[in-house]
């Protein structure tokens, strides 16, 4: 399925398109004194990045913590905030900056986490259901099939058996729908890179599924 | 050197990879789109490699949608009641350099105030002043060339303020002369049109000058490849630069708002700055310029009416960027 084919994710990028005046606006009315400014900002879009935190981190908890780390260093570095990307991709950055070095220092947590719920998971029943999803060849239905919970852990845990950099690149586009070249931009790589690095990881995420099915 | 076909396969599958997930993604050109959807139909394996991709896509994407916890905005809130808001924050003049740093502000403050002064005059004394009648008429060199030039507008909010230009543009019924081309990203366009016209459409621009990074005119001499570069330009400046009948005479002017723009650009004092726009503080009254009047019983000379309305036609070729 094409990015616009999917409404979710174009709505969302139009969305962006027409709050960036009011990012501009409310980032100067916070500069003036006005604190309920940044608060807008942040309820405009903690869910977003508390979302795309969660899927990398993999940890409701730390999720919550690094999402509001966020928005504090947000505050902090407001007055370098130039204006050069926008406010949208800026808090991006930094989001993705900070979840990458968390999940780098608690690599080997992470990893712990991991093979606990991988032993929970191996039962039968998870692997019909995820051999069920991968041989349907009909035109894909991603409302009825990934509503079962069995499916989402198989999507969970195929994310955290990438490393960091492939799991971030994942998650913005398949998740946040962000464009290639605003991934480049949030991450700060080439735009071939993002082509390859992507490719690669999904390329990595099938593997997964297969060695789940095994 | 023997070439390892292992290699080459794996090289090769990278790269149908790519493509398969740029075609996913809708990150392919129209050809591109066709190339893959040509490959798909000729070839199963790759059909089949696509799908496998596209359900990696759709497992990821279709996760349900996480909400933040209530517990970041109250911890975003509680750190920004410890802090003091970016207007709150004083300069520690007692600490940093105490009375000899406030004395050396006023000095550096006062010293670019009469520099300014001077500039300011130079520039509304050429603009007011009274003309005596030209040595040789000037209506055919007037009519040489109309104003041309580039404007580079910086913006973070590329689509929304691309947007409103295209608005205006329509607003003005200025669609028709104008070229409207995409070039990595940049939007860029040619636009050929009348004096008034272009007024007009600077009016409405007028609104979104506080959106954008920079804003920099280059104003075409009569030297080929030579121009004159405003750093910081507005609406109205760009407007006046236009609206000057002579080609030296907007390279002039040019200038003189280059100079301008960047002596208020690095006023020491922000507040200075913001007093001598308003115009309303104590220390700008005191520098008031006054417009030269006529003294004596002199007539404003006219201009012709073949020199003001011969050559109206400007180009300006506007490039909006990230």
């Amino acid at each position: 399925m094409t990015e616009a084919a999917n409404p979710d994710i174009r709505s969302r990028q139009v969305s962006n398109m027409r709050v960036t005046i009011n990012d501009a606006v409310l980032i100067e009315q916070y500069r003036k004194g006005d604190s309920e400014a940044m608060e807008r900002l942040v309820l405009k879009y903690q869910n977003r990045i508390y979302n795309v935190i969660l899927k990398i981190c993999a940890d409701p908890d730390d999720a919550a913590e690094l999402t509001q780390e966020t928005f504090v260093k947000v505050i902090e570095n407001l007055n370098k905030f130039e204006g050069r990307s926008g406010f949208y991709t800026w808090t991006f950055r930094i989001a993705v900056n900070l979840t990458l070095n968390y999940c780098q220092r608690n690599s080997r947590l992470a990893f712990r986490s991991l093979d606990a719920e991988q032993q929970q998971q191996d039962d039968s029943q998870v692997k019909q259901v995820l051999k069920d999803f991968l041989s349907d060849d009909s035109s894909p239905d991603p409302a009825a099939e990934v509503q079962s919970k069995e499916l989402y852990r198989i999507a969970a845990r195929t994310l955290m058996g990438l490393d960091e950099a492939h799991r971030a690149v994942i998650v913005l586009r398949d998740i946040e729908g962000m464009s290639y070249a605003r991934i480049a931009e949030v991450l700060d790589i080439e735009l071939g890179t993002v082509r390859s690095r992507l490719s690669r990881a999904r390329s990595k995420m099938r593997d997964i599924l297969e060695d789940i099915l095994r | 050197m023997k070439e390892n076909p292992d290699m080459n396969t794996n090289a090769s599958n990278e790269r149908i990879d790519e493509l398969l997930n740029s075609y996913i993604d809708d990150e392919l050109t129209v050809e591109q789109q066709a190339e893959v959807e040509r490959l798909i139909d000729q070839d199963a394996k790759i059909a089949q490699r696509l799908r496998q991709l596209q359900k990696c896509q759709i497992l990821v994407g279709s996760m349900p949608y996480a909400e933040a916890p209530p517990s970041v905005l109250e911890g975003v809130k509680a750190s920004l009641a410890d802090r003091s808001l970016p207007s709150e924050e004083q300069p520690a003049y007692e600490q940093q350099a105490g009375k000899k740093y406030v004395l050396l502000r006023k000095v550096l403050a006062a010293a670019a105030m009469i520099t300014l002064a001077a500039v300011l005059s130079v520039v509304i004394h050429r603009f007011v002043a009274p003309k005596t009648a030209p040595d040789k008429p000037a209506a055919r060199t007037v009519a040489a060339s109309g104003f041309s030039g580039r404007l580079e507008l910086k913006t973070s909010a590329l689509n929304a303020v691309d947007a409103f230009i295209k608005s205006a543009i329509d607003d003005n019924g200025l669609s028709a002369s104008i070229n409207p081309e995409r070039r990595q990203g940049r939007r860029i366009y040619s636009l050929d049109c009348t004096r008034e016209g272009l007024h007009s459409l600077l009016d409405d621009l007028d609104n979104i000058w506080t959106e954008l990074d920079s804003a920099t005119l280059f104003v075409n001499t009569e030297i080929f490849g030579v121009q004159t570069v405003v750093d910081a330009v507005t609406t109205k400046q760009i407007a006046e630069i236009a609206g000057q009948d002579s080609s030296k005479r907007r390279i002039e002017l040019a200038k003189d708002f280059a100079v301008l723009n960047n002596i208020a650009e690095n006023l020491p004092d922000k507040e200075i700055r913001v007093a001598i726009e308003a115009g309303d503080s104590s220390l700008t009254q005191q520098w008031r310029i006054f417009k030269p009047v006529l003294t004596s019983n002199q007539k404003a000379v006219k201009k012709p009416a073949d020199q003001v309305q011969e050559k109206q036609t400007v180009h300006l070729t506007i490039i909006l960027d990230w």
